[in-house]
């Protein structure tokens, strides 16, 4: 069947189909977008926490807001060389178009790489450290020779799988264990699915023979009513003591003495360590009433000596203000003079190797962008290491929709954003290397496609124009 | 449609043109976002207000809609009037419904 209208516009409507098409989705796109965009709208007016300005990398985000534009230059070009039947500017302007959005992805993955590897850590007092975690963050639990199974007979959301849940997280190989009656089994996939199987026949069993009794006692109905098989707790005893290194979010909590598994498995034993060794490259005190009594100042982590740096950053920001607007500005509402007063980014090791921040205005500006692009391994190293316990964390989180509402709206308008690129680039693709003979026998059916792919490949710039600034700059 | 051949053929200069503007106002957003308005709102008006001047060209120039058919504009018509209100659904969690005032928590705080 032919599809009518492919190239000749519909007499009523004056357009050929796909236009129309088209519109009528992107209509439904604006949508979409405005409804992501009015939530955004909410989360910053609601926001309870110092919504970040400048936060993100400016450059790589600056670059992709180029490279959009250039590739929206470049497809309708293609379209209009193919209209004048330029047929290798037509194939040239396609590739390009598709190879922006390659650049695009990839500097987007860079972004989204770097904000999964940097932490944010609040403390007790509400200051803020931002940095990396080099070895991550696993809490040490050693001395434990004691193992708890709550083992389901019935079908339930948890049951007992400690191959799965707990033995990962055991440093070395599992030892044997000891049953309550004194035989030794090895927890293994075998071992473990043995265990279990004994352990439901027993209690179901033991639920069959307590029914038996209640019919001959004459109790028909309370027998009736015993139709769940409980769960069972099987208590083990490892015949040596097993070490665990596990990151809290793999346990559903831990004590001094116990750790609770997510397979609810409750190993007893002693919390050797937890910690967090912290690589600090910045120190947000925004929040904290007295910032100079910052948990970060003590002794134990920056010291005294980074404090000093810190007032020094301060006073130079509060001095800069003062010079630039004189009285005539409330230094107490300006959201950039408190964060540049009050969030000090580091750059160097140790206090004395720390050039005064602000040297100009924008290079103290340009610094957050600095230490979040240049992740990876030259970040390393040139940052203080502290060493937090963990009754001073009140919350970690790395960069991501788990850190704030701003991250969330982030993550997801620069995630959908990012699926349309790849949907665009892959439909652009198509005509460009797949519809070679439609090229040959109609060549302004192609060019009908082009400009129809070319709408939504605007409309993803379009899109763009806005997020840029709205979560870069503003 | 520019469907004129020689149309088409001049207008290639205009897309150059207007993706060189769209690049300067790129421009312009950055360096306007590092100076400090009396208010952060004036920041992001401003900021706004450029962005909105670019996506005008993107839809007027790219997108051709300088010069289409009159279904399309009903089509955007009904989208544009449903985005606003997206928009301004904010608002209402401002307004007390009570007394359908602005309600202002900092005045709340000092009187």
């Amino acid at each position: 069947m032919d599809i009518p209208f492919t190239v000749s516009a519909r007499p009523d409507t004056g357009l050929y189909n796909a236009k129309l098409g088209i519109w009528l989705f992107l209509a439904s796109e604006v949508m979409l977008f405005g409804g992501l965009f009015s939530a955004y709208i909410f989360l910053r007016v609601g926001a309870d926490y110092h919504w970040p300005i400048h936060e993100l990398p400016v450059l790589p985000g600056f670059v992709n807001t180029m490279v959009l534009i250039a590739s929206s230059v470049t497809i309708v070009m293609a379209w209009a060389s193919l209209k004048l039947r330029r047929i290798f500017q037509f194939k040239l302007f396609m590739a390009i178009t598709v190879a922006c959005a390659g650049v695009f992805m990839v500097l987007k993955g860079f972004e989204y790489n770097a904000k999964f590897h940097h932490y944010s850590v609040e403390l007790q007092d509400g200051t803020i450290l931002t940095g990396h975690l080099p070895q991550g963050y696993e809490i040490k639990f050693g001395e434990a020779t004691e193992l708890s199974l709550t083992i389901q007979s019935e079908n339930a959301a948890m049951d007992a799988n400690p191959v799965k849940y707990v033995f990962p997280y055991l440093e070395g190989e599992a030892p044997a264990f000891k049953l309550a009656d004194g035989s030794e089994i090895r927890l293994d996939k075998a071992g473990f699915s043995k265990l279990k199987k004994e352990t439901v026949a027993a209690a179901r069993e033991k639920i069959e023979k307590r029914k038996q009794e209640l019919v001959e006692a004459g109790k028909k109905g309370e027998a009736d009513a015993l139709n769940v098989v409980p769960p069972t707790t099987v208590k083990l005893t490892a015949v040596s003591p097993m070490k665990f290194s596990v990151k809290p979010s793999k346990t559903f909590g831990y004590t001094a003495e116990s750790i609770t598994f997510k397979d609810g498995t409750v190993v007893k034993g002693k919390l050797l360590d937890d910690r967090m060794t912290l690589e600090v490259d910045g120190v947000d005190a925004r929040s904290v009433a007295d910032k100079e009594k910052s948990l970060a100042w003590e002794k134990k982590y920056l010291g005294e000596d980074w404090k000093k740096v810190f007032i020094a950053n301060r006073d130079h920001a509060q001095h800069e203000f003062k010079e630039k607007y004189g009285d005539g500005r409330d230094p107490l509402k300006s959201a950039t003079l408190q964060k540049h007063s009050y969030f000090m980014h580091i750059h160097s090791t140790t206090p004395s190797d720390h050039a005064p921040e602000g040297a100009g205005h924008s290079a103290s500006n340009e610094a957050p962008a600095a230490a979040e692009g240049g992740h990876g391994d030259e970040a390393h190293g040139h940052h203080p290491t502290v060493v937090l316990d963990k009754k001073d964390i009140s919350f970690f989180s790395n960069f991501t929709p788990k850190l704030n509402t701003y991250y969330a709206i982030y993550f997801t308008l620069t995630g959908l954003h990012g699926l349309h690129v790849v949907a665009g680039a892959l439909v652009l693709a198509w005509f460009w290397l797949c519809n070679g003979k439609l090229l040959k026998t109609n060549p302004e059916h192609l060019a009908n496609r082009v400009e129809v792919g070319g709408l939504f490949w605007h409309f993803v710039d379009l899109v763009w124009i806005f997020l840029f600034p709205l979560l870069y700059l503003l | 449609m520019a469907d004129n051949l020689e149309e088409i053929q001049k207008s290639i200069k205009k897309y150059i043109i207007i993706g060189s503007l769209l690049i300067v106002f790129t421009v312009i957003t950055v360096g306007l976002s590092y100076v400090e308005l009396p208010t952060h709102g004036m920041n992001i008006m401003v900021g706004m207000i450029v962005a909105t001047f670019k996506a005008g060209l993107v839809a007027l120039i790219f997108m051709h809609l300088n010069h289409e058919r009159s279904v399309i504009y009903k089509i955007l018509a009904f989208t544009v009037a449903f985005a606003i209100v997206l928009f301004l659904l904010f608002h209402f969690s401002h307004v007390d419904p009570l007394v359908f005032k602005d309600f202002d928590a900092t005045s709340a705080v000092t009187h």
